[in-house]
Protein backbone atom coordinates (compact mmCIF):
# COMPACT_ATOMS: atom_id res chain seq x y z
CA UNK A 1 0.00 0.00 0.00
CA UNK A 2 2.86 2.11 1.39
CA UNK A 3 4.65 1.27 -1.97
CA UNK A 4 1.91 2.47 -4.29
CA UNK A 5 1.30 5.40 -2.82
CA UNK A 6 5.01 6.29 -2.54
CA UNK A 7 4.95 5.42 -6.52
CA UNK A 8 2.43 7.68 -7.42
CA UNK A 9 3.70 10.59 -5.33
CA UNK A 10 6.97 10.17 -7.14
CA UNK A 11 4.66 10.14 -10.35
CA UNK A 12 2.96 13.56 -9.40
CA UNK A 13 6.58 15.51 -8.42
CA UNK A 14 8.02 13.76 -12.31
CA UNK A 15 4.61 15.39 -13.36
CA UNK A 16 5.04 18.55 -11.83
CA UNK A 17 9.10 18.47 -13.05
CA UNK A 18 7.81 18.08 -16.43
CA UNK A 19 5.62 21.12 -16.14
CA UNK A 20 8.52 22.99 -15.76
CA UNK A 21 10.93 21.30 -17.94
CA UNK A 22 10.27 23.49 -21.06
CA UNK A 23 8.26 26.32 -21.71
CA UNK A 24 8.16 26.84 -26.03
CA UNK A 25 6.46 29.91 -27.75
CA UNK A 26 6.76 29.47 -31.40
CA UNK A 27 8.01 32.87 -33.32
CA UNK A 28 5.56 34.85 -34.95
CA UNK A 29 5.64 38.20 -36.96
CA UNK A 30 6.01 40.40 -34.33
CA UNK A 31 6.97 38.02 -31.28
CA UNK A 32 10.75 35.94 -30.81
CA UNK A 33 10.94 32.29 -30.43
CA UNK A 34 10.92 31.42 -26.85
CA UNK A 35 12.71 28.30 -25.46
CA UNK A 36 13.25 27.78 -22.28
CA UNK A 37 14.75 23.87 -21.32
CA UNK A 38 14.71 23.69 -17.46
CA UNK A 39 16.54 20.36 -18.25
CA UNK A 40 19.64 22.07 -19.59
CA UNK A 41 19.25 25.07 -18.07
CA UNK A 42 19.65 26.99 -21.24
CA UNK A 43 16.98 29.92 -22.29
CA UNK A 44 16.42 30.70 -25.53
CA UNK A 45 14.98 34.02 -27.33
CA UNK A 46 15.28 34.38 -30.83
CA UNK A 47 13.55 37.02 -33.47
CA UNK A 48 11.61 40.37 -33.04
CA UNK A 49 9.91 41.64 -30.50
CA UNK A 50 7.03 44.13 -30.95
CA UNK A 51 3.62 42.58 -29.96
CA UNK A 52 0.90 45.26 -28.76
CA UNK A 53 -0.01 43.90 -25.53
CA UNK A 54 3.88 42.96 -24.58
CA UNK A 55 3.27 42.12 -21.30
CA UNK A 56 0.20 40.20 -21.62
CA UNK A 57 2.32 38.56 -23.99
CA UNK A 58 5.37 37.78 -21.45
CA UNK A 59 3.71 37.27 -18.68
CA UNK A 60 3.38 33.54 -18.52
CA UNK A 61 7.53 33.43 -19.53
CA UNK A 62 8.38 35.67 -17.10
CA UNK A 63 5.84 33.29 -14.07
CA UNK A 64 7.96 30.21 -15.50
CA UNK A 65 11.28 31.69 -14.72
CA UNK A 66 10.23 32.73 -11.61
CA UNK A 67 9.33 29.37 -10.33
CA UNK A 68 12.68 28.18 -12.31
CA UNK A 69 14.83 30.01 -10.04
CA UNK A 70 12.48 29.56 -7.31
CA UNK A 71 13.75 25.86 -6.83
CA UNK A 72 17.17 25.36 -5.50
CA UNK A 73 19.03 23.87 -8.28
CA UNK A 74 22.73 24.63 -9.02
CA UNK A 75 23.27 23.95 -12.15
CA UNK A 76 24.16 27.21 -14.21
CA UNK A 77 21.55 28.99 -16.48
CA UNK A 78 22.64 30.28 -19.88
CA UNK A 79 19.89 33.15 -21.12
CA UNK A 80 20.95 33.91 -24.77
CA UNK A 81 19.45 36.42 -26.16
CA UNK A 82 19.13 37.24 -30.02
CA UNK A 83 16.61 39.84 -30.67
CA UNK A 84 17.10 41.87 -33.50
CA UNK A 85 14.03 44.20 -33.48
CA UNK A 86 12.10 45.19 -30.02
CA UNK A 87 9.70 48.18 -29.13
CA UNK A 88 9.80 50.28 -25.91
CA UNK A 89 7.44 48.06 -23.93
CA UNK A 90 9.77 45.25 -24.54
CA UNK A 91 13.00 47.30 -23.62
CA UNK A 92 10.94 47.30 -19.82
CA UNK A 93 10.68 44.20 -20.51
CA UNK A 94 13.57 42.91 -20.61
CA UNK A 95 14.55 45.27 -17.93
CA UNK A 96 12.36 43.66 -15.39
CA UNK A 97 13.67 39.72 -16.88
CA UNK A 98 17.39 41.29 -16.23
CA UNK A 99 16.15 42.52 -12.64
CA UNK A 100 14.90 38.77 -11.37
CA UNK A 101 18.03 37.26 -13.22
CA UNK A 102 20.27 39.69 -10.73
CA UNK A 103 17.82 39.11 -8.32
CA UNK A 104 18.64 35.07 -8.57
CA UNK A 105 22.06 35.43 -9.39
CA UNK A 106 23.24 37.65 -5.84
CA UNK A 107 21.23 34.66 -4.11
CA UNK A 108 24.04 32.45 -5.45
CA UNK A 109 22.34 31.37 -8.82
CA UNK A 110 24.85 30.54 -11.20
CA UNK A 111 23.38 32.64 -14.47
CA UNK A 112 25.37 33.75 -17.08
CA UNK A 113 23.78 36.03 -19.99
CA UNK A 114 24.64 36.50 -23.78
CA UNK A 115 23.53 39.06 -25.69
CA UNK A 116 23.64 38.12 -29.42
CA UNK A 117 23.94 40.69 -32.15
CA UNK A 118 24.73 40.88 -35.90
CA UNK A 119 28.12 43.68 -36.48
CA UNK A 120 25.90 45.57 -38.82
CA UNK A 121 22.89 45.68 -36.43
CA UNK A 122 23.88 48.98 -34.28
CA UNK A 123 21.10 49.68 -32.21
CA UNK A 124 20.84 45.81 -30.86
CA UNK A 125 24.61 46.46 -29.97
CA UNK A 126 23.74 49.62 -28.47
CA UNK A 127 20.83 48.05 -26.65
CA UNK A 128 22.81 45.50 -25.12
CA UNK A 129 25.13 48.12 -23.83
CA UNK A 130 22.70 49.50 -22.02
CA UNK A 131 21.76 46.64 -20.37
CA UNK A 132 24.86 45.56 -19.16
CA UNK A 133 25.80 49.32 -18.26
CA UNK A 134 22.46 48.58 -15.65
CA UNK A 135 23.30 45.02 -14.77
CA UNK A 136 26.87 45.42 -13.23
CA UNK A 137 26.85 42.67 -11.01
CA UNK A 138 25.52 40.28 -13.52
CA UNK A 139 27.60 38.56 -16.00
CA UNK A 140 26.40 40.18 -19.21
CA UNK A 141 28.29 39.26 -22.06
CA UNK A 142 27.87 41.30 -25.97
CA UNK A 143 28.56 38.40 -28.69
CA UNK A 144 28.99 39.25 -32.02
CA UNK A 145 26.80 37.11 -34.67
CA UNK B 1 11.12 52.70 30.02
CA UNK B 2 11.21 55.74 28.37
CA UNK B 3 14.55 54.50 27.28
CA UNK B 4 12.81 51.46 25.48
CA UNK B 5 10.39 53.48 24.62
CA UNK B 6 12.61 55.69 22.89
CA UNK B 7 15.29 52.73 21.29
CA UNK B 8 11.43 51.15 20.04
CA UNK B 9 10.88 53.99 18.21
CA UNK B 10 14.71 55.27 16.88
CA UNK B 11 14.16 51.30 15.25
CA UNK B 12 10.71 51.66 13.46
CA UNK B 13 12.51 54.79 12.40
CA UNK B 14 15.45 53.36 10.91
CA UNK B 15 13.12 51.24 9.57
CA UNK B 16 11.17 53.36 7.88
CA UNK B 17 14.18 55.42 6.72
CA UNK B 18 15.48 52.13 5.42
CA UNK B 19 12.04 51.48 3.78
CA UNK B 20 11.93 54.70 2.29
CA UNK B 21 15.58 54.78 0.82
CA UNK B 22 14.82 51.39 -0.53
CA UNK B 23 12.15 52.77 -2.08
CA UNK B 24 13.00 56.43 -3.19
CA UNK B 25 16.41 54.22 -4.91
CA UNK B 26 14.40 52.01 -7.26
CA UNK B 27 12.09 54.56 -8.10
CA UNK B 28 15.02 56.47 -8.70
CA UNK B 29 16.20 53.48 -11.27
CA UNK B 30 12.88 52.80 -12.54
CA UNK B 31 12.78 56.43 -13.65
CA UNK B 32 16.45 56.52 -15.24
CA UNK B 33 15.62 53.03 -16.80
CA UNK B 34 12.35 54.85 -18.62
CA UNK B 35 14.49 57.83 -20.01
CA UNK B 36 17.05 55.63 -21.41
CA UNK B 37 14.75 53.29 -23.21
CA UNK B 38 12.54 56.91 -23.95
CA UNK B 39 15.91 58.03 -25.66
CA UNK B 40 16.56 55.16 -27.23
CA UNK B 41 13.36 55.06 -28.70
CA UNK B 42 13.03 58.38 -29.87
CA UNK B 43 16.90 57.73 -31.98
CA UNK B 44 15.28 54.67 -33.56
CA UNK B 45 11.98 56.67 -34.63
CA UNK B 46 13.92 59.53 -35.67
CA UNK B 47 16.13 56.46 -37.88
CA UNK B 48 13.37 54.94 -38.88
CA UNK B 49 11.41 57.66 -40.68
CA UNK B 50 14.15 58.92 -42.20
CA UNK B 51 14.97 55.50 -43.87
CA UNK B 52 11.34 55.48 -44.68
CA UNK B 53 11.52 58.55 -46.29
CA UNK B 54 14.43 57.65 -48.44
CA UNK B 55 12.43 54.30 -49.37
CA UNK B 56 10.06 56.40 -50.39
CA UNK B 57 11.74 58.92 -52.70
CA UNK B 58 13.18 55.81 -54.31
CA UNK B 59 9.85 53.62 -55.21
CA UNK B 60 8.84 56.96 -56.26
CA UNK B 61 11.96 57.75 -58.95
CA UNK B 62 11.24 53.65 -59.94
CA UNK B 63 7.94 54.42 -60.85
CA UNK B 64 8.83 57.26 -62.96
CA UNK B 65 11.53 55.06 -64.68
CA UNK B 66 9.35 52.28 -65.41
CA UNK B 67 6.62 54.65 -66.49
CA UNK B 68 8.97 56.62 -68.95
CA UNK B 69 10.77 53.51 -69.98
CA UNK B 70 7.02 52.06 -71.04
CA UNK B 71 6.30 55.32 -73.33
CA UNK B 72 9.61 54.79 -74.60
CA UNK B 73 9.63 51.41 -75.82
CA UNK B 74 5.86 51.90 -76.83
CA UNK B 75 6.91 54.86 -79.34
CA UNK B 76 10.31 53.18 -80.25
CA UNK B 77 8.05 49.51 -81.45
CA UNK B 78 5.79 52.08 -83.51
CA UNK B 79 8.66 54.31 -85.15
CA UNK B 80 10.23 50.73 -86.24
CA UNK B 81 7.49 49.73 -87.61
CA UNK B 82 6.73 53.10 -89.50
CA UNK B 83 10.74 52.75 -90.46
CA UNK B 84 10.33 50.14 -93.21
CA UNK B 85 7.49 52.03 -94.88
CA UNK B 86 10.31 54.97 -94.47
CA UNK B 87 7.88 57.24 -92.44
CA UNK B 88 9.83 59.48 -90.45
CA UNK B 89 9.44 59.36 -86.77
CA UNK B 90 8.08 62.61 -86.72
CA UNK B 91 4.58 61.62 -88.50
CA UNK B 92 4.53 59.15 -85.75
CA UNK B 93 4.68 61.58 -83.61
CA UNK B 94 2.49 64.09 -84.84
CA UNK B 95 -0.11 62.09 -85.58
CA UNK B 96 0.31 61.12 -81.33
CA UNK B 97 -0.09 64.41 -80.93
CA UNK B 98 -2.99 65.38 -83.13
CA UNK B 99 -5.13 62.19 -81.41
CA UNK B 100 -4.76 63.60 -77.94
CA UNK B 101 -6.21 66.86 -78.69
CA UNK B 102 -8.96 64.76 -80.40
CA UNK B 103 -9.41 62.94 -77.54
CA UNK B 104 -9.30 66.04 -75.06
CA UNK B 105 -12.18 67.93 -76.93
CA UNK B 106 -13.93 64.72 -77.15
CA UNK B 107 -14.35 64.93 -74.06
CA UNK B 108 -12.22 61.96 -72.86
CA UNK B 109 -10.17 62.35 -69.65
CA UNK B 110 -6.25 63.72 -69.81
CA UNK B 111 -5.35 60.03 -68.59
CA UNK B 112 -7.12 58.50 -70.76
CA UNK B 113 -6.29 60.89 -73.64
CA UNK B 114 -2.88 60.52 -72.74
CA UNK B 115 -2.69 57.06 -73.05
CA UNK B 116 -3.80 57.38 -76.30
CA UNK B 117 -1.34 59.53 -77.66
CA UNK B 118 1.13 56.82 -76.37
CA UNK B 119 -0.66 54.12 -77.98
CA UNK B 120 -1.09 55.52 -81.05
CA UNK B 121 2.27 55.01 -82.56
CA UNK B 122 1.53 51.56 -82.56
CA UNK B 123 -1.57 51.81 -85.10
CA UNK B 124 0.42 50.41 -88.18
CA UNK B 125 2.44 47.90 -86.44
CA UNK B 126 0.96 45.29 -89.03
CA UNK B 127 3.07 46.58 -91.19
CA UNK B 128 5.89 44.72 -90.34
CA UNK B 129 4.19 41.89 -91.76
CA UNK B 130 3.76 43.26 -95.17
CA UNK B 131 6.26 42.93 -97.70
CA UNK B 132 8.45 45.20 -99.08
CA UNK B 133 7.17 44.78 -102.84
CA UNK B 134 3.46 45.43 -101.54
CA UNK B 135 4.55 47.99 -98.51
CA UNK B 136 6.73 50.17 -100.76
CA UNK B 137 5.11 50.27 -104.29
CA UNK B 138 5.23 53.47 -105.78
CA UNK B 139 1.63 52.91 -107.82
CA UNK B 140 -1.86 52.03 -107.18
CA UNK B 141 -2.15 48.41 -105.97
CA UNK B 142 -4.14 45.96 -108.03
CA UNK B 143 -7.24 43.55 -106.01
CA UNK B 144 -4.51 41.50 -104.43
CA UNK B 145 -2.40 43.79 -103.32
CA UNK B 146 -5.08 45.84 -101.84
CA UNK B 147 -6.12 43.11 -100.23
CA UNK B 148 -2.53 41.86 -98.56
CA UNK B 149 -2.04 45.61 -97.65
CA UNK B 150 -5.88 45.89 -95.54
CA UNK B 151 -3.78 42.73 -93.94
CA UNK B 152 -2.07 44.91 -92.02
CA UNK B 153 -5.21 46.11 -89.33
CA UNK B 154 -5.82 42.51 -88.13
CA UNK B 155 -2.22 41.70 -88.29
CA UNK B 156 -1.42 44.55 -85.52
CA UNK B 157 -4.36 43.93 -83.65
CA UNK B 158 -3.17 39.83 -83.73
CA UNK B 159 0.10 41.46 -82.30
CA UNK B 160 -0.98 42.97 -79.48
CA UNK B 161 -3.92 41.58 -78.43
CA UNK B 162 -2.44 38.95 -75.80
CA UNK B 163 -1.17 41.94 -73.36
CA UNK B 164 -3.71 42.57 -70.37
CA UNK B 165 -1.42 46.25 -69.87
CA UNK B 166 -3.91 49.00 -70.28
CA UNK B 167 -1.40 50.79 -72.67
CA UNK B 168 -1.39 47.64 -75.07
CA UNK B 169 -4.94 47.04 -74.98
CA UNK B 170 -5.60 50.44 -76.53
CA UNK B 171 -2.98 50.10 -78.83
CA UNK B 172 -4.50 46.85 -79.85
CA UNK B 173 -7.79 48.43 -80.59
CA UNK B 174 -6.21 51.48 -82.13
CA UNK B 175 -4.54 49.25 -84.79
CA UNK B 176 -8.02 46.64 -85.57
CA UNK B 177 -10.15 49.67 -86.03
CA UNK B 178 -8.30 52.42 -87.54
CA UNK B 179 -9.35 52.07 -90.85
CA UNK B 180 -12.96 51.40 -90.20
CA UNK B 181 -15.06 54.04 -91.67
CA UNK B 182 -18.09 55.75 -89.68
CA UNK B 183 -20.38 54.57 -93.05
CA UNK B 184 -19.57 51.11 -92.17
CA UNK B 185 -17.39 50.83 -95.23
CA UNK B 186 -14.25 50.02 -93.61
CA UNK B 187 -11.89 47.22 -92.88
CA UNK B 188 -11.47 44.12 -91.50
CA UNK B 189 -15.05 44.06 -89.86
CA UNK B 190 -17.13 46.70 -91.17
CA UNK B 191 -18.24 48.49 -88.33
CA UNK B 192 -20.54 51.43 -88.66
CA UNK B 193 -20.86 54.44 -86.05
CA UNK B 194 -20.14 54.65 -82.23
CA UNK B 195 -19.40 50.64 -82.92
CA UNK B 196 -16.10 52.18 -84.07
CA UNK B 197 -14.16 52.49 -80.33
CA UNK B 198 -13.75 56.11 -79.98
CA UNK B 199 -9.73 55.47 -80.66
CA UNK B 200 -10.50 53.88 -83.35
CA UNK B 201 -12.32 57.00 -84.93
CA UNK B 202 -9.91 59.36 -83.46
CA UNK B 203 -6.45 57.75 -85.31
CA UNK B 204 -8.79 57.45 -88.23
CA UNK B 205 -8.53 61.63 -88.67
CA UNK B 206 -5.53 61.92 -87.34
CA UNK B 207 -3.56 59.48 -89.44
CA UNK B 208 -5.72 60.48 -92.79
CA UNK B 209 -4.91 64.49 -91.64
CA UNK B 210 -1.01 63.81 -91.84
CA UNK B 211 -0.95 61.17 -94.59
CA UNK B 212 -2.78 64.10 -96.86
CA UNK B 213 -0.20 66.51 -95.69
CA UNK B 214 2.66 64.47 -96.38
CA UNK B 215 4.20 63.20 -99.42
CA UNK B 216 4.25 59.58 -99.80
CA UNK B 217 5.74 57.23 -101.92
CA UNK B 218 3.12 57.00 -104.15
CA UNK B 219 1.50 60.55 -103.81
CA UNK B 220 3.04 63.82 -103.29
CA UNK B 221 1.19 65.98 -100.18
CA UNK B 222 -2.41 67.60 -100.49
CA UNK B 223 -3.01 71.29 -100.44
CA UNK B 224 -4.73 72.45 -97.33
CA UNK B 225 -7.55 73.68 -99.32
CA UNK B 226 -8.24 70.21 -100.69
CA UNK B 227 -7.80 68.28 -97.32
CA UNK B 228 -10.26 70.32 -96.18
CA UNK B 229 -12.47 69.89 -98.59
CA UNK B 230 -12.11 66.07 -98.08
CA UNK B 231 -12.71 66.51 -94.66
CA UNK B 232 -16.41 68.15 -95.42
CA UNK B 233 -16.97 65.77 -97.44
CA UNK B 234 -16.19 62.36 -95.60
CA UNK B 235 -17.88 64.30 -92.12
CA UNK B 236 -20.74 61.65 -91.79
CA UNK B 237 -19.21 59.23 -94.24
CA UNK B 238 -15.50 58.28 -93.53
CA UNK B 239 -15.39 60.58 -90.09
CA UNK B 240 -17.16 60.36 -86.70
CA UNK B 241 -18.65 64.23 -87.68
CA UNK B 242 -18.56 64.84 -84.06
CA UNK B 243 -15.07 64.61 -84.30
CA UNK B 244 -14.85 66.73 -87.93
CA UNK B 245 -15.99 69.35 -86.10
CA UNK B 246 -13.70 69.49 -83.35
CA UNK B 247 -10.86 69.12 -86.10
CA UNK B 248 -12.57 72.66 -87.61
CA UNK B 249 -12.94 74.58 -84.03
CA UNK B 250 -9.49 73.97 -83.25
CA UNK B 251 -7.69 73.93 -86.83
CA UNK B 252 -5.16 76.20 -85.42
CA UNK B 253 -3.73 73.50 -82.75
CA UNK B 254 -3.35 71.25 -85.39
CA UNK B 255 -1.78 73.46 -87.44
CA UNK B 256 0.52 74.63 -85.11
CA UNK B 257 1.79 70.88 -84.45
CA UNK B 258 2.55 70.26 -87.86
CA UNK B 259 4.59 73.16 -88.14
CA UNK B 260 6.13 73.05 -85.51
CA UNK B 261 6.54 68.51 -86.06
CA UNK B 262 7.27 68.70 -89.92
CA UNK B 263 9.45 66.64 -91.24
CA UNK B 264 12.85 68.11 -92.27
CA UNK B 265 14.32 66.71 -95.62
CA UNK B 266 17.95 66.67 -96.42
CA UNK B 267 18.66 66.73 -99.74
CA UNK B 268 21.21 64.33 -100.67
Amino acid sequence: MINIIFILSLKLLQKRRNSLENFIVEETKCTPLIKLDASTGVFQLIGKSYPENTFEFYKPMMEWVESYLNNNESKKTVVNLEIIYFNSSSSKLLFDFFDLLEEAYNKGKRIEVNWIYDEENESALEAGEDFKEDFEELKFNLVEK
Amino acid sequence: MAEEIENKLILELNELQDNFQKTTSKLIKDIKRHDKIMARSDKRQKQEYEELQIRLEEIKALSKEIEETQREVVFTMGAIGESRSKETGNHVKRVAEYSKILALYYGLDEKEAEMLKQASPMHDIGKVAIPDAVLNKPGRFNEEERKIMDAHAQLGYDMLKHSTRPLLKCAATVAYEHHEKWDGTGYPNKLKGEEIHIYGRITAIADVFDALGSDRCYKKAWDDEKIFKLFKEEKGKHFDPKLVDIFFQHLDEFLKIREALKDEFVED
